[in-house]
């Protein structure tokens, strides 16, 4: 626990277990607060969602066994994003370990594929060492969680004075930047430039230098569903994320540009549809602080390795003083920023899904931190939630982990308690993770969920509707509870909406509550998330649906 | 038709010598999905760290995987070994007995091929 402290610690998310029990009794007397969830899974998700929030590690604990295997798909999901985790489970006395005692699984083997990096300590002597390396490499370089598996009889030792205070430093990730001078050339010579940011850019805080860089190069700023929020969609060269749900006007820059920089992003398929067919007649330089990604999914182009920070910080001074090239393209950005401005009718009842989002984009705070769970819901927000600037969205993308946004909104709004946090939901998503409520009223977390309510798994139930021929099976949820009074039941507050008119009085009055607040929007459940490119297609082939942007060339 | 060292790209790697480490190096050949052909691994001159030695069939992966490799802790050198670097060591047995040899790739696999041993296990290594 005081290796713990000494890492700064002031918050950590845990259930506790038979073989944490020494822990625990030191936690009584800890300085730092401990929140207790309801499932392990959800540990994971706040600790992740309070380092998103805070861009510092999040730390959570969970006991040997099923405590370790629950927290798993806490653990990846933060692995796939990038997130600096430090995961801390208890573990059976080294006496019987490997011997199938009670609550005994090999988490050190299990978390090992899906943390950066995870230790089996052995040896009392080793925790402190242990423990600051964690830290460190959880936050050093590219980002991500780290898992340290604790036998009980190793927590139960002493520890002598001189081994708490010893220092272990870690090897910092060379940069490699020997190719700036060909991507300063190629740059400033773009007759179609675009720069593509991803949420290696967020976790580097690294927005107005984007801004400032696409500024000098008179280049559109497009995100993927990671970097949104980076820059304010208000600015007149961002033109929004791109990728399958993506707004038409970054896919159209995104396959239409003839040069590509693309900063802290790993080239999702997501993003790239078809990756034989991407970009194959673009120019891309790459930019990351793993030097691993370059050319992981995209090959054969200039890499920069280092921090986007860093990198865009050096572009922008190879290209200030530089002579950079005018062309058409440039001049017709506002034009494609205005073509993907559609303005199709959103009143009637059900209420439209893009209504909802269009009131919280409206009504939740400048500064507001929106979170989100997976499936339609995630892509609603992505493609017409606006971001101020100083909005943060968290969301994830990676490993699409539904029942993530919920607890992620209780460990952002840990983080950020002076905050508007906002979960948006899906029916579907919430039932996964609805007992954290528990946690948010016990521990006077007030956040926000905005359910969107259908009825049905939606974003599996659009592909079938798309591309099985309509053949539903298992997407709808016939017996879904009255969430209003499920809320209640755990002593949050709730309302329903089920008309257009009383979205914005639900979001006021939901910003304003001091408990945990539920806002049940009935949707129309034939309402899809689209303009979609279909898995493994072309642009070509994107399904618009309302969508209505057009533009000539 | 390839030759058998065309097909063969070595990667040696300086290692912490601790429990574990083989499992998240071979856990990145499986998700990369790269079969490994062989594997050496032992002490070295450096006190508490230990080399390993693999090869695989396939030069572009291998090239692939390093910087991978390159990420985790425990891994301090990750590198593909030169051609002219390669050894190669036969341990075969016939009926008559057993026989050892060291030499390249490509001889002992002729070796193996004319002799047919009965039982045999080849395997390269590289510093």
């Amino acid at each position: 626990m005081e290796l713990l402290e000494r890492q700064g610690v002031e918050v950590v998310f845990g259930i506790p277990g038979g073989v944490l029990l020494p822990l625990y009794d030191e936690l009584v007397d800890a300085k730092f607060r401990h929140i207790l969830a309801r499932h392990e899974q959800c540990v994971g998700h706040m600790a992740d969602g309070y380092a998103r929030a805070l861009r510092k590690p999040g730390v959570c604990i969970a006991t040997s066994g099923p405590g370790a295997t629950n927290l798993v798909t806490g653990v990846a999901t933060a692995f796939m994003d990038s997130s600096p985790l430090v995961a801390i489970t208890g573990q059976v006395a080294t006496g019987v370990l490997g011997a199938d005692a009670f609550q005994e699984a090999d988490s050190f083997g299990i978390m090992m594929p899906i943390t950066k990096h995870n230790f089996r300590v052995m040896d009392p002597k080793q925790l402190p060492k242990t423990m600051i390396r964690a830290f460190k490499i959880a936050t050093t370089g590219r980002f991500g969680p780290v898992h340290i598996d604790i036998p009980i009889d190793v927590l139960t030792s002493d520890i002598p004075e001189k081994e708490l205070s010893k220092d272990y430093p870690i090897p910092i990730p060379k940069r490699n930047l020997s190719q700036m001078l060909d991507a300063v050339k190629i740059l400033e010579s773009a007759e179609r430039p675009a720069i593509l940011v991803g949420g290696g850019a967020i976790w580097s805080n690294s927005g107005l230098e984007i801004i400032k860089l696409a500024e000098i190069l008179m280049a559109p700023i497009i995100t993927t569903l990671m970097g949104k929020g980076v820059v304010p969609d208000t600015h007149p060269l961002v033109l929004g994320v791109v990728g399958m749900h993506g707004r038409q006007g970054a896919n159209y820059v995104l396959h239409n540009c003839d040069t590509l920089l693309a900063v802290g992003t790993r080239f999702s398929d997501r993003v790239t549809g078809k990756v034989s067919d991407f970009a194959r007649n673009t120019k891309i330089i790459h930019v990351d602080i793993d030097a691993s990604e370059i050319g992981k999914n995209v090959k054969g182009h200039i890499g920069l390795v280092g921090d986007a920070w860093t990198v865009t910080n050096a572009l922008i001074a190879g290209l200030q003083s530089r002579k950079i090239k005018q062309s058409e393209w440039k001049k017709r950005i506002k034009e494609i920023k205005e073509a993907c401005t559609c303005d199709f009718d959103l009143s009637g009842e059900p209420i439209k899904p893009q209504k909802v989002i269009k009131e919280l984009s409206r009504y939740l705070p400048d500064d507001a931190i929106v979170t989100t769970e997976v499936g339609q819901n995630q892509m609603w927000m992505a493609h017409f939630f606006e971001m101020s600037g100083t909005r943060q969205f968290i969301t994830s993308g990676g490993l699409g982990t539904m029942g993530f946004g919920f607890p992620a909104s209780i460990g952002a709004k840990v983080a950020k308690p002076e905050k508007a946090v906002c979960d948006v939901a899906g029916d579907g998503s919430l039932q996964m993770v609805s007992q954290e409520f528990s946690t948010a009223v016990e521990n006077n977390i007030p956040v926000i969920v905005c359910l969107m309510n259908n009825g049905w798994l939606g974003m599996v139930k659009q592909w079938q509707k798309l591309f099985y021929e309509k053949r539903y099976m298992a997407t709808m949820l016939g017996r879904s509870p009255d969430f209003v009074k499920l809320a209640q039941a755990y002593g949050a507050d709730a309302i329903r909406v089920e008309k257009p008119s009383e979205i914005k009085e639900a979001i006021k009055r939901a910003v304003k509550s001091d408990v945990a607040y539920l806002i049940d929007v009935v949707i129309d459940p034939e309402e899809d998330i689209l303009p979609m490119i279909p898995p493994g297609k072309k642009l070509t082939d994107t399904i618009y649906g309302r969508c209505c942007f057009s533009i000539k060339g | 038709m390839k030759s058998v060292r065309d097909m063969v790209a070595v990667i040696s790697m300086l290692v912490d010598d601790e429990p574990g480490v083989m499992q998240r190096v071979m856990g990145e050949f499986t998700r990369k999905r790269i079969n490994v052909e062989t594997i050496v691994v032992g002490k070295c001159e450096k006190p508490d760290k230990a080399r390993i030695v693999l090869s695989v069939t396939d030069p572009v992966k291998a090239q692939a995987v390093i910087e991978h490799l390159r990420m985790l802790q425990e891994v301090n050198e990750a590198e593909t070994v030169d051609e002219s670097r390669h050894e190669s060591y036969l341990l075969m047995m016939n009926d008559f007995g057993k026989a050892r040899m060291t030499g390249s790739i490509e001889e002992l696999s002729n070796v193996i091929e004319k002799s047919q041993p009965k039982k045999y296990i080849s395997t390269v290594s590289a510093l």
